[in-house]
């Protein structure tokens, strides 16, 4: 009889901790950009070649299959700032002789840091890759690689 | 004698670039929302890059599939991975199209205009083509495009055969999109 009883408590407790598992993962919180550790550290311009250079390869290297893609914290110059329809403040990072830059989108949490910026200031941003540089025969322009999450890292 | 050439050159550049009239959006934002009786579930994208060219009526989207953000971690995981979009493969959506009434919207006189947009939607890496509708609201010179259509998802082989996410995504999704060029 105690047996028995023994059993029906190990296994009721096996299935409460399966369930407890399965909520954590439905209800698992986004994965904190900021922090999280960065993977790679350039120049807005190194990043922005490396892609237009073969675009395949560098998608291969920074993008993840489930979305998780690399945190990269890229230097460049401030070329615009702008706002998205999700009122998330938008810096463009890119030089001057460059084809293309990195476009860095700020967060609700992180848009105030960016009040003090100004076109020609040079910053270092951090954020997710969410898509690479290319010419695009369709747009006739080249987009820019796309930074989310993002926010000012001061030295 | 060679300065003034060069300002005929210049000057020429410049207007042919401006009766090429192309306008670029990087302000969009692309809406997915799925409902079924078990849940409503929803994507946002704020990252998507529009050109409108006002004389032939072109009209291209560039969409960053990594750029969709839904509610909960584990859908968006889902929604990236292999099974279903497979965002590392093909990073890009894109609508590639031309408006086939073009005299229905005058792009220089404020109003809104309905009109019909034809073309190729390239979504998983499989295109397709389409014809839906867009509505134009011009305002100050400002062009806004907004529209809303539903994309079958077996057609761009996103397919959900069993499992969890088979009854709890629709086989039909409602797309809307806004573009402020």
């Amino acid at each position: 009889m105690s047996i028995r009883k023994k059993i029906i408590i190990i296994l009721g407790i096996g299935i409460i901790i399966a369930g407890i598992i399965v909520v954590m993962m439905f209800f698992k919180p986004h994965r904190d950009v900021q922090n999280t550790a960065t993977d790679f550290r350039y120049k807005a311009s190194e990043i922005v070649n490396e892609y237009l250079a073969d675009a395949d390869k560098a998608n291969n290297k920074y993008l993840d299959e489930e979305g998780n893609s690399k945190i990269l914290e890229i230097e460049g110059m401030v070329a615009q700032i702008s706002e998205d329809f999700n009122h998330q403040k938008v810096i463009l990072l890119k030089s001057t002789t460059d084809k293309a830059g990195v476009s860095c989108t700020f967060t609700q949490n992180t848009n105030s840091h960016t009040t003090s910026i100004k076109t020609g200031d040079i910053i270092i941003v951090k954020g997710v890759i969410r898509s690479g540089a290319t010419f695009d025969e369709d747009l006739d322009m080249y987009e820019n690689i796309i930074l989310e999450k993002c926010d000012i890292i001061t030295q | 004698m060679k300065k003034s050439f060069l300002t005929i050159v210049a000057l020429v550049i410049i207007s042919l670039s401006a009766f090429a009239q192309k306008q670029v959006s990087t302000n969009t934002h692309i809406k997915f929302f799925s409902t079924t009786p078990v849940e409503d579930i929803e994507a946002n994208n704020f990252k998507s890059v529009s050109t409108i060219d006002t004389t032939t009526g072109d009209i291209v989207f560039s969409v960053p599939m990594q750029s969709f953000e839904f509610e909960k971690s584990l859908m968006q995981k889902h929604f990236n991975s292999k099974k279903f979009l497979n965002t590392k493969a093909n990073p890009k959506a894109k609508l590639k199209g031309k408006i086939t009434n073009l005299n229905a919207v005058k792009f220089n006189k404020d109003g809104s205009y309905m009109v019909n947009v034809e073309g190729v939607l390239t979504i998983n890496g499989v295109s397709k083509s389409i014809k839906e509708g867009v509505t134009f609201t011009i305002k100050e010179g400002k062009v806004n495009l907004t529209s809303k259509f539903n994309v079958t998802l077996a057609d761009y082989e996103v397919a959900f055969k069993k499992g969890k996410p088979s009854k709890n995504i629709a086989k039909i999704v409602e797309v809307t999109v806004e573009a402020n060029y």
